[in-house]
């Protein structure tokens, strides 16, 4: 079994098409690359909001947070809105401890992250 | 101003050695008060019981002066730097005064050597800042050697009203020997695992010893966050393996990593990464997570021995 498995989509709330990624499992320095992958790939496409589900990651270590910075950065240069939807206590420690959740809006939900 | 640089008074680091609660809030409250007739930002991160006697002592001045419980601040000592790091910054332009008393008596072996470690690098961390910084020690309580420590550590003493130069203060910088010795030998039966790139095997022990020990689930999973930072370390900077060693020790669960790695910053996670850093969260993680963390590294090798006290300490900020 993959120690970390993503899934892409495009989804509409509202009219408003946006990219859903689920990260699941575990993120670290083993595998943040293949992360970086997937995030880049789905940011060259340019959507207007890109939503990353982290219901699924049990863990996450600094190097998968600065893929998703980095993600983010090219995200706001692009004029687009990267949210981060439901994180368990853990990773929501980590993105706190490193203050991460005042750079990249963290919702409860998907649905939430939608509504923001 | 074209001429502040000028006036800037350079910045000071005195160690204050008292005997009596009567010198201490006298000479706490009047360095507190001069800074702020002065105009100067004042915090002041004491133990409890030292925050009321200076606050008796400064009655109405002393709402103007910030206060922490040094108890829980300074609990692991390297929190402290970025912490008045934030308050200076927070005033940034003027001068600021800070108490800091990091130091007391009931403070485990490993934690005065860390505590005395910290008062060695705020010389480092504040070398450029515009700072008055008193560290008060109880010579009554404290052991000469820790005082010796203090009197190496601080460029300035303070004792019975009189003010000087520290004759042992170390320059160039130096942390005293006293924390850079070998750390303690970890018991004969303690588990031992080495790793070169699975994390997650890493993370799976530490969990399962936590969870055994007694650790709430949110702390064994700082433990877990902690140690797998600190594994990352060796996948990223060597080329060997590196091995994780868990062992209880009365009251606490103890995890070192050990690599042929090499930290030469001595202030390495003593400083707030901004959060859009692309790097230097991973001893910061660790240091804010961790009940106290110890770290010796030369040209052979980095071991890093991460501290979880079993019952939780009181909450933190």
């Amino acid at each position: 079994m993959d120690l970390l498995t993503t899934a892409v989509a495009t989804v509409e709330s509202g009219g408003e098409p946006y990219t859903l990624v689920e990260v699941a499992g575990e993120a670290d320095v083993t595998n943040c690359d293949a992360l970086r992958e997937v995030l880049e790939a789905e940011v060259a496409k340019q959507p207007r909001t890109m939503i990353i589900d982290l219901s699924g990651l049990r863990f996450m270590d600094s190097s998968a947070l600065h893929v998703i910075l980095r993600a983010n950065r090219t995200m706001d240069r692009q004029g687009g809105v990267l949210a981060l939807a439901s994180p368990r206590e853990p990773v929501a420690k980590m993105l706190r401890l490193t203050a991460a959740d005042q750079l990249i809006p963290v919702y409860a939900s998907v649905r939430e992250a939608t509504a923001g | 101003m074209a001429d502040s640089a000028v006036l800037a008074r350079p910045f000071r680091h005195v160690g204050f050695l008292y005997r009596t609660e009567a010198d201490y809030a006298a000479t706490v409250a009047g360095f507190l008060h001069d800074g702020l007739a002065a105009g100067d930002p004042c915090f002041a991160a004491i133990p409890p019981a030292r925050i009321s006697l200076v606050r008796d002592a400064l009655s109405a001045d002393a709402d103007q002066v910030e206060f922490a419980d040094m108890t829980q601040l300074g609990l692991n000592p390297a929190r402290i730097i970025p912490r008045v790091a934030a308050f200076a910054g927070k005033h940034a332009g003027r001068r600021v005064r800070y108490v800091g008393e990091p130091i007391w008596a009931a403070r485990s072996a490993a934690e005065l050597r860390e505590a005395t470690r910290h008062e060695a690098l705020i010389n480092l961390a504040f070398a450029d800042a515009d700072a008055d910084i008193l560290c008060p020690y109880d010579t009554a309580g404290l052991a000469p050697a820790v005082i010796d420590d203090a009197m190496r550590t601080h460029p300035m003493l303070l004792s019975d009203g009189g003010h000087g130069a520290s004759p042992m203060y170390a320059v160039p910088f130096r942390i005293p020997s006293s924390c850079s010795r070998p750390l303690p030998v970890p018991p004969h039966d303690a588990m031992s695992h080495t790793y070169r790139t699975d994390l997650s095997e890493v993370r799976a022990l530490v969990l399962k010893h936590a969870r055994d020990a007694g650790l709430t689930d949110a702390r064994a999973n700082d433990l877990v966050l902690a140690v797998s930072e600190v594994a990352a370390n060796t996948l990223r900077h060597t080329q060997s393996q590196g091995t994780l060693t868990i062992w209880q020790d009365p009251g606490e669960l103890v995890c070192e990593i050990h690599d042929e790695g090499t930290i030469t910053d001595p202030l390495v996670g003593r400083r707030r990464p901004a959060p859009d850093a692309l790097g230097g969260h991973g001893l910061w993680l660790v240091y804010q997570v961790c009940d106290l963390v110890e770290l010796r590294s030369d040209e052979i090798g980095t071991t890093i021995r991460m501290h979880m006290a079993i019952q939780p300490p009181p909450a933190g900020e």
